[in-house]
């Protein structure tokens, strides 16, 4: 299933602050983990990545630091900050409100054409 | 055999050519190289790996989608292509046409010197070379950078004045002072030149470094592009002859000298337009010759040793022995500015050092042997000019082992070579002038 561009955008920021509430990450983890995490569904790519997540650092929601890999690699690693907590917890309820509308008037809609067909 | 760091790191240098920050660079890299890793992993081979994991990464930006379009093997051939997008499309040929325009005009600045009834050969055209070529470089690099007005004209200003000094000044036999301004004038100017460079960063460190690097890939560019002419002009006389007609005037007079020019401007186009190719393949040269050189230094000191003769009775190896101290700084130089910061310590680390330590030697060597000269026959403005850069040499390389071992103990960071060498640039640029300026009117212009 192909996500359309406008909700890749719009989903990319809550999903990077959720990933990062779970541990510090990097570029290429946060795309491994989204995919993995999606059974392959979601797959973004790093032009998409690297702006979003330069923006957050920007903006004062992550921050980043150096450490080396296992192999001896310099990797950038991201890290939430309570700024952007209080930002994911922001989007999540916005997530909540939107999947609830949606999911009841399904529902409702639902209900209504099983009532019509009594 | 495939050469994963080599590759990788050439794609990293292509990001910096094109614009990106040093933390972006490097953290792309680190990210293709996860990637590169996983689909090894998977059972792909390295350059499989590297190729896929280059695509991939193609969406980063217009940037890197555009290198891996372009094949390393034969990157000669998008040398003068156009490129795609158009506003740069359009510059570049603006640019094409401003070099194209320059070198025309620079040739015919050439010419002058026959008004005044100056052969080509003559000394008074030699002392003017640089006025020829380098203030129409300065015009084309402030233009390009967009530099202010007031950068332009002043950069334009001092080859005005120093043109006029340097011709205003008289010249009595045996012409010794003028043949040191001969020699040294292009040595200052093009350190002027380089403030056009820079542009208002002169001072920094950073932009003198990227100053240091533009040098040295003029040399090799120019040596390339003058290589090339110099075979047209043979063959031009050689199928003219063939059908009877002598060309020697017609190449002697118009062709070296408005090739020569084009030739200077053309290389200063190139290196800046294609930076990435002579990137790739300049660090390469530096690390082939600099053990050459080393190897080469060693013998000879130690032939010297051995059969225990002085090398420097003649005057002539002694200017040829500061050349020699000037080329292998010129290589250390070179090997420094073209060095990645982040790089850990590598051979060509220690073998710099050798080589400085060599050159130290020798310079060492030729330093008494001008000091045995001096108390022997007196002063002459000769010596006195050997003198001062043996001693400058002297003192480069010295500050620069120290530097070197200290950053060997990790007690300093690589940065710190960087940022004494380039503050030293400045002492350089004063001893020319000094020599250009002040030695004639000491030695009362003989």
């Amino acid at each position: 299933m192909d996500l359309s561009k406008d909700l890749v955008a719009a989903s990319a920021t809550p999903l990077i602050l959720a990933i990062l509430r779970q541990h510090d990450s990097y570029g290429y983890e946060i795309i491994k983990t989204i995919k993995e995490t999606s059974s392959n569904e979601i797959v973004w790519t790093e032009g998409m990545l690297y702006p979003v997540l330069h923006r957050l650092e920007k903006n004062g929601l992550i921050e980043s630091y150096w450490k080396l890999s296992p192999e001896g690699r310099r990797r950038k690693y991201y890290r939430l900050k309570a700024k952007g907590l209080l930002e994911l917890e922001e989007h999540t309820k916005q997530w909540e409100l939107v999947y609830f509308v949606l999911s009841s008037t399904l529902n409702a809609s639902s209900k209504e054409r099983v009532d019509s067909d009594v | 055999m495939f050469d994963l760091e080599h590759n990788v790191k050439s794609w990293g240098d292509y990001l910096r050519s094109k614009g990106l920050s040093e933390t972006d660079v490097v953290e792309l890299e680190s990210h293709l190289l996860d990637q590169i890793d996983d689909l090894v992993n998977s059972g792909l081979s390295q350059e499989e790996a590297f190729i896929i994991s280059v695509k991939r990464l193609g969406n980063v930006n217009m940037i890197s989608e555009e290198y891996s379009k372009i094949n390393t093997e034969n990157l000669w051939k998008h040398l003068l292509v156009d490129s795609t997008d158009p506003t740069a499309k359009s510059r570049n040929r603006r640019q094409i046409l401003l070099v194209i325009l320059l070198s025309l005009l620079a040739g015919t600045t050439a010419k002058i010197p026959y008004l005044f009834g100056a052969d080509v050969g003559s000394i008074v055209f030699f002392k003017n070379i640089s006025f020829y070529v380098l203030p129409f470089i300065a015009y084309f690099l402030t233009t390009k950078h967009s530099s202010t007005m007031k950068l332009r004209w002043s950069l334009l200003g001092v080859f005005a004045v120093m043109c006029m000094i340097i011709n205003f000044y008289p010249s009595y036999e045996p012409y010794h002072t003028e043949i040191l301004t001969t020699i040294h004038l292009p040595l200052l100017l093009w350190l002027v030149t380089g403030v056009a460079y820079m542009g208002k960063d002169w001072r920094t460190s950073k932009a003198r470094m990227d100053f240091l690097r533009f040098t040295g890939e003029c040399v090799i560019y120019g040596s390339l592009l003058m290589l090339g002419l110099m075979v047209l002009m043979m063959f031009t006389i050689m199928i003219f002859q063939s059908i009877s007609i002598e060309l020697e005037w017609f190449v002697e007079d118009h062709l070296i000298i408005y090739g020569g020019t084009a030739v200077a401007l053309i290389t200063v186009y190139l290196v800046g337009a294609k930076k990435s190719v002579v990137e790739n393949f300049a660090p390469i040269l530096a690390k082939i010759f600099s053990p050459l050189f080393l190897l080469t230094m060693l013998a000879f000191l130690s032939v010297m040793v051995i059969t225990r003769t002085s090398p420097f009775m003649e005057r002539e190896f002694l200017i040829g022995f500061d050349l020699l101290l000037g080329v292998v700084l010129g290589i250390v130089l070179y090997t420094i500015s073209a060095r990645n910061l982040y790089e850990k310590q590598t051979i060509f680390d220690y073998l710099n050092t050798a080589l400085i330590a060599v050159a130290i030697i020798v310079d060492c060597v030729a330093l008494s042997a001008i000091v045995f000269r001096l108390s022997e026959y007196g002063i002459t403005p000769n010596k006195l000019a050997a003198l001062g850069e043996n001693i400058l040499l002297l003192i480069n390389l010295i500050a620069l082992l120290v530097l070197y071992i200290r950053y060997f103990a990790s007690k300093i960071e690589f940065k710190r070579i960087e940022t004494w060498q380039t503050k030293y640039l400045t002492v350089y640029a004063i001893w020319f002038a000094i020599v250009v300026l002040v030695f004639p009117i000491v030695f009362h212009f003989r």
